[in-house]
C-alpha cells in the first residue's frame, strides 16, 4: 500500500511540474465534462430515462465535448508536435470552437 | 279507384345451435355403457383381501347404471364380512358399509356387517381433533348409511371449519360443506385449450369436486360455459377401464346432467324423458325441425309454456346426440287489414305499422297514365315510390317499411298521377300512416349517413415524471461541476491578464451563437436559427481569425 501511495504522489508531482499550463486548463475542462456526464448517467439509472431524447442529447453532448477536448489536447501538446506539423495551437483551438458550434446546434435540435 | 292496404305478418326465424359453444359433440351411448359393465363385473370376480373399496365401486357402478347385480353378489357379501375390521381407515369402512347396503347383503346373509364397536369407532373419529376432513366425510356418510344419528353436529362443523382454515388444498375441501370456498375451488380448475376444464389430480378429484359443488344447495357454482368444459373433459375420459374411474365418471356426469346448468343435460344419455328448457323472448308457437345427418326427426311441435313467462318446454323423446333446432316465432296478426277508398275521400283514421309490416297500395284508373307515384312525406323529408301495372290492369305499389324507411314518424300518404296530356297532375292526399320502427334500426341507419366523426390523433400519454425535488437536485448536481472547473482553473493560474479588448468581438460573437442556440431550444425553428447563425457565425469567424492570427504572430 505505501508503494501505491508513493506512486500516486509521484505522479501528481510530475504532473504539476512537467505539464504545461495550457494542458492543465484543458485537463480541468475534461474533468468537468466527465463529472457532468456521470451525474446525468446516475440520474438515468436512479430515476429513469424519461424524456429519453433529452437524456440522450445531454449525455451525447458530454461525450462529444470530451472527445473534442481530447483532440484539442493532443494537438496543443508540445510533445506531439511531430505528428501535427503545420497545425498551430491557434488553429487547433479554432477547429475546437467550430466543432462545438456545429455539435451544439445538433444537441439543441435533439433536446426537444 | 280503390286501394287496399295489407299488413303482412312477417316471420322471425331464428336458428339456435344447441350447446352454444358447440363444444360438446359427444355423449355416453349405450355402447359405452356396455363397455363399462365388464369393469364392474370383474370387481365381483377377483376379490382382493386388501381392497374392499373395489367391491364398492363395482356395486356403485351397477346401481348408477340401474343394471341388475351379478349372480355372485352373495360372494361379495361374504368377502366383505370376512375382511371387515373396525380399525381399518374410514374410507375402507365407508366403502364396505356402502357396498353392503348397495348389494343388500342384509337380506342375502341375514346379518349386519357393522358391530357396536364400528359405530363407536366412527363416532370417535368425529370427535377427534386430528381427524382430516376426508375422515370426517367418510365417517358421516357411513353413519348416514347405517341410519344412525350424528352426535354433536355443531362440534363437527366447528372441527371442519378449523380444518379448512388450516388446509386449503383441494382434496380436503371435497366441496361438501364449504360454501364460501366454492369460488376458490372453481378458480383452481385448470383449463386446457380453452375447451376442457379439469382439476389437477385427474378424473377422481375432478369428479369428487364436481359432485360436491353441484350437490351444494342454492348455489350456482359453475357458469354454463364452465359446465360445458367440464362435460367435455368427462367425455374425453370415457375410455377409462377400471371400476373406480368409471364410477367417478358416471357420478360426475349424472351430477352435471341433473344440475340446472342447462342445456348440458340433453347431451347426457338418460333413457328417461329429456326436457329441454329454453329461455327466449315470447314464443307463441314453435315448429322445430331437428336434424342429424340432415334427417328431419321432429317437425311442427308446439312448445308448452313453462314456469316463467319466458320459458317454454319441449319434450324430446329422441336418441341422444347432436341436433340442430330451428325455431319459428310469430308476431303480429296474420290477416291483412284492408281499407277501400274512393277518390277524393280520405282515411278516417291513421294507419298503424311497425317494421314487420308492408304497405301495399293498389288502385285502378279508367285509362293508363305515364307517371303514377305514391309519395310518403314527413316534414321536409319525402320518399316517392313508382306504381307498376300488374296483370289485372291495376296499379300496385308494395312498400317494405323496414327496408325503405329509416326512422319512425307519421308519414302523409299522397297519390300523384301525371301524364303528358294532363296540364295539371292529380294530387290526392288520402291520409297518413304512423310507422314505429325499432330504435336499434334507427341508430344503425343514422350511423350510415352524414360525416364520420373526426379522427383526432392520440398522443402517447406522458410517463410519470419524478418528483420536483429530485429533478431540481439532479439539475443542481449536473451544474455543479462548473464550479469545480472554475476553482481548478484559478488554481492552475489561468492567464486573464493577456485578455485584451481586441479579443472582445470574438467572445461576444461566440456568446451570441450560444444565446441563439438557447433561443432555438426554447422557441425558434431550424430555419430561423440557421438564418441568424450565418451572420453571427461569419462575424465570429472573422473576429476569431483576427485574434488568433494576432496571437500566433506574437508568439513568433
Amino acid at each position: 500500500m505505501p508503494k501505491t501511495g508513493a506512486v500516486i504522489s509521484k505522479f501528481f508531482k510530475e504532473y504539476n511540474t512537467k505539464t504545461p499550463k495550457k494542458l492543465k486548463i484543458v485537463d480541468a475542462y475534461l474533468l468537468y465534462i466527465l463529472l457532468t456526464g456521470v451525474v446525468q448517467f446516475a440520474y438515468c439509472l436512479l430515476v429513469g430515462t424519461f424524456p429519453f431524447n433529452s437524456f440522450l442529447s445531454g449525455f451525447i453532448s458530454c461525450v462529444s465535448c470530451f472527445i473534442l477536448a481530447v483532440c484539442l489536447r493532443l494537438q496543443v501538446n508540445p510533445e506531439n508536435k511531430n505528428q501535427f506539423y503545420g497545425i498551430s495551437p491557434e488553429r487547433g483551438f479554432a477547429d475546437f470552437i467550430f466543432a462545438h458550434v456545429v455539435l451544439h446546434l445538433v444537441v439543441m435540435n435533439f433536446i426537444g | 279507384m280503390h286501394f287496399f292496404q295489407k299488413m303482412k305478418n312477417s316471420l322471425i326465424i331464428a336458428s339456435i345451435l344447441l350447446c352454444t359453444q358447440a363444444s360438446i359433440s359427444d355423449y355416453i351411448s349405450k355402447a359405452d355403457i356396455e363397455k363399462f359393465l365388464p369393469a364392474f363385473k370383474s370387481t365381483f370376480e377377483n376379490f382382493n383381501e386388501e381392497d374392499l373399496s373395489n367391491v364398492y365401486y363395482g356395486a356403485k357402478g351397477f346401481t348408477l347404471l340401474s343394471q341388475p347385480l351379478p349372480a355372485n353378489a352373495g360372494d361379495a357379501c361374504k368377502h366383505l364380512q370376512k375382511f371387515f375390521k373396525d380399525d381399518s381407515n374410514t374410507e375402507i369402512i365407508f366403502h364396505s358399509l356402502a357396498s353392503w347396503s348397495l348389494i343388500n347383503c342384509n337380506k342375502i346373509l341375514n346379518t349386519k356387517l357393522h358391530k357396536d364397536t364400528t359405530l363407536k369407532a366412527l363416532k370417535t373419529i368425529l370427535e377427534k381433533q386430528e381427524s382430516t376432513t376426508g375422515d370426517i366425510r367418510y365417517a358421516l356418510e357411513s353413519l348416514s348409511i347405517l341410519s344412525e344419528p350424528v352426535p354433536n353436529a355443531i362440534k363437527i362443523v366447528q372441527l371442519l371449519q378449523a380444518q379448512l382454515k388450516e388446509d386449503d388444498t383441494l382434496p380436503s375441501g371435497a366441496g361438501q360443506f364449504a360454501t364460501q370456498y366454492v369460488e376458490d375451488v372453481v378458480v383452481q380448475a385448470d383449463e386446457v385449450d380453452g375447451r376442457i376444464m379439469q382439476w389437477e389430480g385427474g378424473l377422481t378429484l375432478t369428479s369428487l369436486l364436481l359432485t360436491g359443488l353441484l350437490r351444494l344447495p342454492e348455489t350456482k357454482p359453475l357458469t354454463q360455459v364452465q359446465a360445458e368444459k367440464f362435460a367435455t373433459y368427462l367425455l374425453t375420459r370415457k375410455t377409462v377401464q377400471n371400476a373406480k374411474g368409471v364410477v367417478c365418471l358416471l357420478e360426475a356426469a349424472f351430477a352435471l346432467a341433473k344440475s340446472n346448468v342447462s342445456p348440458v343435460s340433453i347431451t347426457f344419455v338418460d333413457f328417461a324423458q329429456n326436457l329441454l328448457s329454453l329461455h327466449l323472448h315470447p314464443v307463441i308457437a314453435q315448429s322445430a325441425t331437428r336434424t342429424t345427418d340432415d334427417v328431419v326427426v321432429l317437425s311442427k311441435q308446439p312448445l308448452t309454456a313453462g314456469a316463467t313467462p319466458t320459458e317454454f318446454i319441449l319434450p324430446l323423446l329422441l336418441d341422444p346426440g347432436h341436433y340442430r333446432l330451428d325455431w319459428v316465432t310469430q308476431t303480429g296478426t296474420s290477416a291483412p287489414r284492408l281499407t277501400k277508398l274512393q277518390h277524393p275521400s280520405k282515411l278516417t283514421s291513421n294507419l298503424q305499422a311497425d317494421s314487420s309490416h308492408h304497405l301495399i297500395l293498389r288502385f285502378s284508373l279508367s285509362r293508363p297514365v305515364q307517371q303514377p307515384f305514391l309519395r310518403l312525406s314527413s316534414g321536409k323529408r319525402e320518399i316517392i315510390f313508382v306504381a307498376e301495372l300488374d296483370s289485372s290492369k291495376a296499379y300496385k305499389i308494395d312498400v317494405n317499411l323496414a327496408n325503405e324507411l329509416s326512422y319512425s314518424a307519421q308519414f302523409d300518404l299522397e297519390l300523384i298521377l301525371g301524364d303528358s296530356i294532363m296540364s295539371n297532375p292529380l294530387r290526392w292526399s288520402f291520409g297518413s300512416i304512423d310507422v314505429a320502427l325499432a330504435s336499434q334500426e334507427l341508430a344503425e341507419q343514422q350511423a350510415k349517413r352524414g360525416p364520420r366523426p373526426e379522427i383526432v390523433h392520440m398522443f402517447r400519454p406522458a410517463e410519470k415524471r419524478p418528483p420536483h425535488v429530485v429533478s431540481m437536485l439532479f439539475t443542481g448536481l449536473a451544474a455543479s461541476p462548473i464550479l469545480l472547473l472554475l476553482i481548478l482553473w484559478i488554481k492552475v493560474g489561468i492567464n486573464f491578464k493577456n485578455f485584451s479588448f481586441a479579443a472582445l468581438p470574438f467572445h461576444i460573437g461566440l456568446g451570441g451563437i450560444f444565446a441563439l442556440f438557447i433561443c432555438f431550444w426554447l422557441k425558434l425553428d431550424m430555419f430561423t436559427t440557421c438564418a441568424w447563425l450565418i451572420p453571427i457565425g461569419g462575424f465570429t469567424f472573422l473576429a476569431g481569425h483576427h485574434i488568433l492570427s494576432k496571437l500566433a504572430k506574437q508568439k513568433k
